[in-house]
């Protein structure tokens, strides 16, 4: 039964963990760029939600959406203007510095604006949950388990089935070829980065329903994107899924069975290990880069 | 012969600073010694090889605690050899720990490698943390020696300053010889170096070592220096970045660069803006962001690319994989 109930657990933090990483993968997997402002954007999510419940009395599962679209334009300048800039200037890897700087500025900012407390946002059916056959799930969880899925699965027929998502994805493979067949290249970039940058606060925004959160656990949120990443896979919702259940069940296995105070090491043990032995990640094809 | 004079000039002013200052510049200086020697040993590995490690505070940590057990478990009285055996233990082991990690990780290349490094500082540093003998939440404390009538932060100024001197001679060492080219042209093009006949595997694994070393030393000094520590104090996040931070300002893959970059960014943080505590990340994050976007290649690459380029710099093209 304790097994279980750790395996329900597992499962339900995995779905969350899938959708918050799933902006970061698209990111990394299209333009490269690995996003060390990903947390940021997560935790912005759960601080703008937070917002529009307190102040406006917004559901937080309903705030998604403009949240989402907020962020889509903030991720597209972002891309634009900065990334693009650094990239050109210096190298990928060199971008990646300026994403940490950026991750550095807005932390403090929000430490500043919001203070480095802990926070949570309770609406009232927070407390609710219900039981089956001795399994408890809170309702909460059940609900941002499925926002999630649906989420993750709008994402997939957005890259799969549009003409957008067709372009993003011709954009990763070949950016030259895609220009050449006269797609915008450095708009869709934009674009790319800005869908990631949406669905990272969207997860945010759902997340501050599940979990506590405060300035300084963006660190946390961009580390387990990119376990996820690696763990799944690059570049695709269905290995975000994956890798984010995946994670969500050995982080509550090892809660479970080992101790609470365990989790980070046997999470950043199995990303070492994974790294080592499949670094394209379990459904990922394989990125020259990697060796 | 003029920067040999001139070296020596500046070791002398340094060696005859500490009556000079007063406690809190001094303190500073220690602390820029021992950060411009990490960013060098760091640069061994990201600025020659091109192998950037977001990890390297594992060695510090690992080096600190070896040190710290080995001590209190031999249960030597305080001396000079008793001090001199304790950084020796912390730099042995943080060589056999990175000779032994040193074949599967550096399969990995690129960003891989960096996050692999920051896999295992993370799972080092939790370890400490949760396994009840290395003590790391409760704190391990580590009796050093100190000479009779001598304060403890001009101690450690001169102490820090010569493991600063050493680490410059060991890079410079390497960059001059044969293991340094070597180094540099896994940078510059990894498969074509191996195909030449560069010994890439060896290179790599030794280069590895050394830094790892050297930080090990270093580690174990600041745990002497600090006199009790906990995990928190030796495994930060932050030590690891600075190291890179440090590099890219003054000049990636140079010897001076790491030194002028240290010296730069703690004047900037602890003297100039000692005072705003509060804008301290703010303020970190600009100067990365700044400094990438407009010195690709650090104050080095200034100095010797006037009038400035704009594009295709060195760190572009050692990171371009």
């Amino acid at each position: 039964m304790l097994f279980l109930q750790t395996a329900i657990n597992g499962l339900v933090l995995g779905g969350v963990y899938s959708l918050a990483a799933v902006g970061f993968s698209l990111i990394f997997g299209a333009l490269g760029v690995v996003n060390f402002t990903h947390g940021i954007f997560v935790i912005s999510g759960a601080y703008a939600s937070m917002i529009l419940f307190r102040e406006f009395g917004i559901d937080p599962f309903l705030a998604t959406i403009p949240v989402a679209l907020v962020f889509y334009c903030v991720g597209y300048v972002y891309q634009r203007f900065l990334i693009q800039l650094a990239v050109s200037r210096a190298s990928l890897v060199a971008s990646l510095l300026v994403t940490f700087g950026v991750a550095l500025i807005a932390r403090n900012f929000l430490q500043l604006g919001f203070s480095p407390d802990v926070r949570t946002i309770t609406p009232h059916y927070s407390f609710s949950s219900f039981s089956f056959a001795g399994l408890h799930v809170d309702l909460v969880r059940l609900i941002a388990v499925s926002v999630s899925l649906i989420l993750l699965l709008m994402m997939a027929l957005l890259l799969a089935k549009t003409g957008f998502g067709r372009r993003i994805r011709a954009t990763a493979q070949q950016p030259l070829a895609a220009n050449l067949s006269g797609v915008n290249v450095p708009h869709v970039f934009g674009q790319t980065f800005g869908l990631g940058a949406a669905f990272a606060s969207a997860a945010g925004a759902v997340l501050g329903i599940v979990q506590p959160f405060s300035p300084a656990s963006e660190g946390f949120w961009t580390m387990n994107a990119f376990i996820v990443v690696v763990l799944g896979g690059v570049g695709s919702p269905s290995g975000a899924l994956l890798g984010g259940v995946l994670l969500g069940l050995i982080s509550s296995f090892t809660a479970q069975y080992i101790g609470p105070s365990f989790t980070t090491a046997m999470m950043f043990l199995v990303l070492v290990l994974m790294l080592l032995v499949r670094p394209q990640g379990l459904l990922g094809s394989a990125l020259g880069e990697s060796r | 012969m003029m920067r040999l004079i001139a070296l020596a000039g500046i070791l002398i002013v340094a060696a005859a600073l500490p009556g000079l200052l007063p406690p809190f510049y001094v303190r500073v200086l220690e602390l820029f010694f021992f950060n411009a020697a990490l960013a060098l040993a760091w640069n061994i590995m990201g600025g020659f090889a091109g192998y950037w490690s977001f990890g390297h505070t594992a060695f510090i940590g690992i080096g600190a605690f070896a040190a710290a057990h080995v001590i209190g478990w031999t249960a030597m009285a305080a001396s000079p050899f008793q001090m001199i055996f304790g950084i020796i233990v912390g730099t042995l082991f943080c060589a056999v720990f990175a000779a032994i990690i040193a074949y599967p990780i550096l399969r990995l290349r690129g960003i891989y490698f960096a996050i692999v490094m920051l896999g295992i500082s993370q799972v080092v540093a939790e370890l400490s943390n949760n396994v009840n003998w290395v003590q790391g939440d409760v704190g391990i404390f580590i009796q050093g020696w100190l000479p009779h009538g001598v304060n403890p932060e001009i101690f450690y100024y001169y102490v820090f300053g010569c493991l600063l001197v050493f680490t410059a001679v060991v890079s410079a060492l390497i960059r001059r010889g044969r293991f340094g080219y070597g180094l540099f042209a896994i940078r510059e093009d990894e498969d074509t170096a191996q195909m030449l006949g560069v010994p890439t595997e060896q290179l790599k694994a030794a280069g590895f070592v050394v830094s790892a070393a050297i930080v090990g030393m270093l580690g174990a000094t600041y745990g002497y220096s600090l006199g009790y520590f906990t995990t928190d104090s030796v495994f930060r996040v932050d030590f690891s970045l600075n190291m890179i931070i440090y590099c890219l300002i003054g000049g990636i893959g140079t010897i001076a660069g790491p030194i002028i970059g240290s010296a730069v960014f703690l004047f900037l943080t602890q003297v100039v803006l000692g005072q705003l505590l509060d804008l301290h990340l703010f303020v970190t994050g600009l100067v990365v962001i700044v400094i990438v976007l407009s010195m690709p290649d650090g104050v080095m690459g200034l100095m010797s690319a006037w009038p400035w380029r704009l594009r295709g710099s060195t760190l572009a093209k050692g990171a371009e994989r």
